[in-house]
């Protein structure tokens, strides 16, 4: 029962983790109808540009804020030139997750290519450890969770608060109907695209932050838990992704302490495809019957 | 013709049919009746692990690798059970996981069982020896046979060739059939199919179960050649070679899906690999994969049907002219 | 009443909701042999939903349906379609990468050559009933004019040709009724004058058929009787003439 409130403590982190990658990765799908798979290795991509900044000198957390800037771009070139254009061509659903499973293959392996089959990790230290009750985080942790309160308040506000966010509610209901308010639909997608490619990249840092090292394949193994969450929590809806995040962070850290550490990613794969098979909508969403991708 | 490139040439024809029959197998699914298998390398691996737990002797302690079975049957038997095998476990999986969801979900729910299984056979240690794999898995009547190793490779080509052939023939019985129409029709749109009084659930099963047996067969063929077989010969991304080979060869073309396996995974892997190794050993591979992610996106942009696209009916022409046109 | 009045299809007291809303609450009606009857009402009344559990593609949470006297409620679409109960779809169904032949040969029933086995023993086996269906195609195709679209695929026709394969489709499959969804949606003059003179041809030879349709003025000339929709129930039923000028009718109308 005492090993209880340490992976409590575990899960908060990975859930905060998630829940950015999640919410993000749920945005490109509200926009777009497009379940996008390459997620986690641009993911991992943006880890490799903070990589290459903070081996440059830069502190760690500055290193974040440029990847957030190099997953917010990459997203957005890769939605207008690649997935873009299949949509725009009358590609189904599944021929756009073959297309999106392509570019996950291409990523992967350019960063293989480039940067070769070894493990990478950042030079910056964890910091103090702190106790919660028995709940021990280091600095780099705490700093974590807060970035990724930080960054879930944003995305409310944004969401909630302005014209842009009340344009992108709208592209994701009904694209026809909000290009017929005079949205511009096009320009509301890329901004979704940007703010979730950076959600991307500050989630891809973070999670080489709590792994001490990485490698090409660190984001895609993310990826499962990612979909688990997005989908748990209603795919396209960001609040959804956030109760999926926490459910998910905490029940793999719990699973992986009480039971085995072998069934940290077990958990994941499970409620995925419990959700997948007998309740695909998730929790909140109406969404899993055939709806073709919106143009 | 030297002894090593007789060895190499001969090698490669044996790849090149266990590839064709895998591909076919996976065409018919997908390219005839429009069922998105992700997995389907996991049932090339079942019929693999199946004909090599079969073929293997009995497991004992101290064994350097540990299994199921272990029944030493003679030749042809493991390849059956392996078709069986993997037959069975397709309708397992088609009963649980092919369900009316949008398409993309249901490409997700065949993925994510890939990676399940990946996981399942890598941690399962006993039940085909882990992460480690299997090995000295016997080659069919080698022994009996008596033959000297190359000669035995032309022989084992030579097998592959006559199965390939039968596996063609057989596939081509349904695509070339009124079975193989109403598949079409199923993958065009099944709402219309069941509409018109198909029962698309059973159609949808029945090619499932069939090309997962195939599968089953090729990865029997293989493993029997290979001798050994482990999780990293199965990752997921196998089953998008075979899709690439689909795309650029022809959907639901038999003939096109052969001519994509000679051009991509025979050809085009088994090409660069006589490139020399620049920046590092594996860097080619890594630009192999590049490649192949490539491929898909260039023929689903350029030319979704492929090289040599599907054939659509052609029926013996009218004896006398038809009457008036519409619009 | 005797065997030949008892009503082709029977609708008792069907009901649906989705999400809380009632799409279908309590429809009840018959579909006589031998006529069009016509299917309306204002957006949102529930005839869509009714169709579809008709057809079988939506299954109703209470109620009853029944074709020539057999219960058919919540059986599954390729069933109801075997019965004889064919549908037809708004949007283009065609099988776009299949030749207009192969659309039309694809929907008979019964072929052989179909099963596994039947398909392995080849053209030894099926080969001389697919001979007399692609008769029986051709004979379709000309009928409705279409005959050099024959080795054309299905998805490069056009809006109008699409709309008559759909037909043709149909009646490949052998029906003993035909659920026509809204077939002049969209269609263009000429073309829904063709259409409609296939379906009174069609009818003329004892063919039954359901017609939901917005069209009024196209349901006032084929449809006889027609039966009005409105908020998931049937308010009315009787001639087109008659049921105008009933005032739940125009209310029904009027309020959407």
């Amino acid at each position: 029962m005492n090993q209880l409130i340490p992976a409590i403590g575990f899960g908060l982190i990975t859930a905060s983790i998630l829940c950015i990658a999640a919410v993000g990765f749920t945005l490109q799908f509200s926009v777009t109808n497009i379940l996008n798979l390459a997620y986690g290795d641009i993911m991992t991509a943006c880890a490799f540009a903070a990589y290459l900044a903070n081996h440059a000198g830069v502190n760690i957390w500055l290193a974040m804020v440029i990847a957030a800037l190099f997953g917010a771009v990459f997203s957005v070139v890769i939605n207008r030139f690649v997935y873009f254009q299949f949509v725009r061509r009358g590609t189904r659903l599944f021929g756009m997750i073959i297309v999106t499973i392509a570019m996950s293959l291409i990523i992967q392996n350019v960063l293989l290519a480039i940067f070769r089959p070894t493990f990478f990790s950042y030079h910056t230290s964890p910091g103090p450890s702190y106790n919660f009750g028995g709940m021990i985080f280091t600095a780099s942790q705490l700093a974590i969770i807060g970035i990724a309160v930080a960054a879930m308040l944003a995305v409310h506000l944004l969401s909630t608060r302005t014209k842009l966010g009340k344009a992108m509610r709208a592209t994701a209901t009904n694209p026809s109907l909000a290009r017929s308010c005079g949205i511009a639909t096009d320009q509301v997608i890329d901004v979704a695209w940007f703010v979730s490619g950076a959600l991307c990249g500050i989630a891809g840092v973070a999670l080489v932050l709590n792994t001490a090292t990485f490698s090409e394949v660190t984001g895609a193994g993310f990826l499962v838990p990612i979909i688990a969450a997005a989908i748990l929590g209603g795919i396209g809806q960001p609040y959804g992704a956030m109760l999926g995040a926490l459910t998910i962070g905490l029940a793999s850290e719990i699973a992986a302490t009480v039971i085995s550490p072998s069934y940290k990613d077990v958990v994941a794969f499970a409620i995925l495809i419990v959700v997948l098979l007998v309740r695909p909508q998730g929790i909140l969403s109406e969404v899993a019957t055939a709806k073709e991708v919106a143009v | 013709m030297s002894d090593q490139t007789q060895f190499y040439l001969s090698t490669l024809l044996i790849y090149l049919f266990i590839d064709i029959i895998g591909v076919l197998g996976l065409n018919l699914q997908f390219g005839v009746a429009g069922i998105i298998n992700f997995a389907y390398i996991v049932f090339v691996a079942v019929g693999a692990y199946t004909a090599a737990v079969l073929s293997l002797g009995p497991d004992y302690p101290g064994n350097f690798q540990h299994y199921v079975f272990g029944a030493n049957l003679p030749f042809p038997l493991p390849i059956v059970a392996a078709g069986v095998a993997s037959g069975l476990l397709s309708l397992v999986v088609g009963v649980i996981s092919l369900r009316r969801l949008r398409s993309d979900y249901q490409a997700m729910v065949m993925l994510v069982l890939s990676l399940i299984a990946t996981l399942v056979a890598t941690n399962a240690t006993g039940l085909v020896n882990g992460p480690a794999g299997l090995a000295t898995v016997p080659q069919p009547l080698y022994d009996w046979l008596g033959l000297a190793p190359l000669d035995y490779q032309w022989a084992y080509a030579g097998w592959c060739a006559v199965l390939t052939a039968v596996i063609f023939l057989f596939v081509r019985g349904i695509t070339n059939s009124p079975l193989g129409r109403s598949l079409r029709a199923m993958r065009d749109n099944d709402r219309a199919a069941a509409a018109l009084g198909k029962n698309v659930t059973a159609m949808r099963l029945l090619i499932f179960v069939v090309g997962g047996a195939i599968a089953g067969i090729s990865g029997a063929v293989f493993v029997e050649f290979i001798q050994a077989w482990s999780p990293g010969s199965w990752l997921y991304p196998e089953t998008f070679v075979f899709l690439a080979a689909i795309l650029v060869g022809g959907a639901a073309n038999n003939w096109g899906v052969m001519l994509g396996t000679l051009l991509v995974p025979v050809g085009f892997l088994e090409a660069t690999r006589f490139l020399p190794q620049v920046f590092y050993n594996g860097f080619i591979e890594a630009m192999q994969w590049v490649c192949v992610g490539l491929l898909i996106l260039v023929f689903l942009w350029f030319r979704p049907g492929g090289l040599i696209p599907e054939r659509a009916g052609r029926y013996k022409p009218r004896a006398e002219a038809p009457s008036g046109t519409s619009e | 009443m005797t065997e030949q009045d008892a009503p082709i299809l029977s609708v008792r007291d069907v009901q649906r909701d989705f999400g809380g809303v009632k799409a279908v609450d309590g429809a009840t009606f018959n579909a006589q042999r031998g006529r069009i009857t016509g299917l309306i009402g204002p957006n949102g009344a529930g005839k869509s939903t009714l169709m579809g559990i008709v057809a079988g593609a939506i299954k109703p949470m209470a109620g009853t349906v029944s074709f020539e006297g057999r219960d058919i409620t919540g059986q599954p679409p390729h069933r109801i379609a075997r019965h004889g109960l064919i549908r037809t779809f708004q949007l283009s169904a065609e099988f776009a990468k299949l030749t207009v032949l192969e659309n039309l040969m694809v929907a008979a029933p019964g072929q052989k050559g179909e099963s596994l086995l039947g398909a392995e023993l080849g053209p030894l086996y099926w080969g001389r009933s697919e001979a007399s269906l692609v008769r029986t195609a051709r004979d379709v195709l000309d009928r409705f004019a279409m005959a050099p679209k024959e080795n054309e695929l299905a998805g490069n026709l056009s809006g109008g040709q699409k709309r008559l394969l759909e037909i043709m489709r149909a009646l490949m499959a052998k029906p003993k009724m035909l659920l026509l969804d809204e077939p002049f949606a969209g269609v263009n003059p000429t073309l829904a004058r063709e259409i409609e003179r296939y379906l009174l041809d069609l009818r003329a030879e004892g063919l039954s058929m359901i017609m939901v349709e917005h069209e009024l003025a196209v349901v006032e000339r084929i449809c006889d009787p027609v039966v009005v929709m409105a908020q998931g129930k049937v308010i009315s039923e009787g001639s087109m003439r008659d049921v105008s000028a009933r005032k739940e009718v125009l209310d029904a109308y009027l309020v959407g």
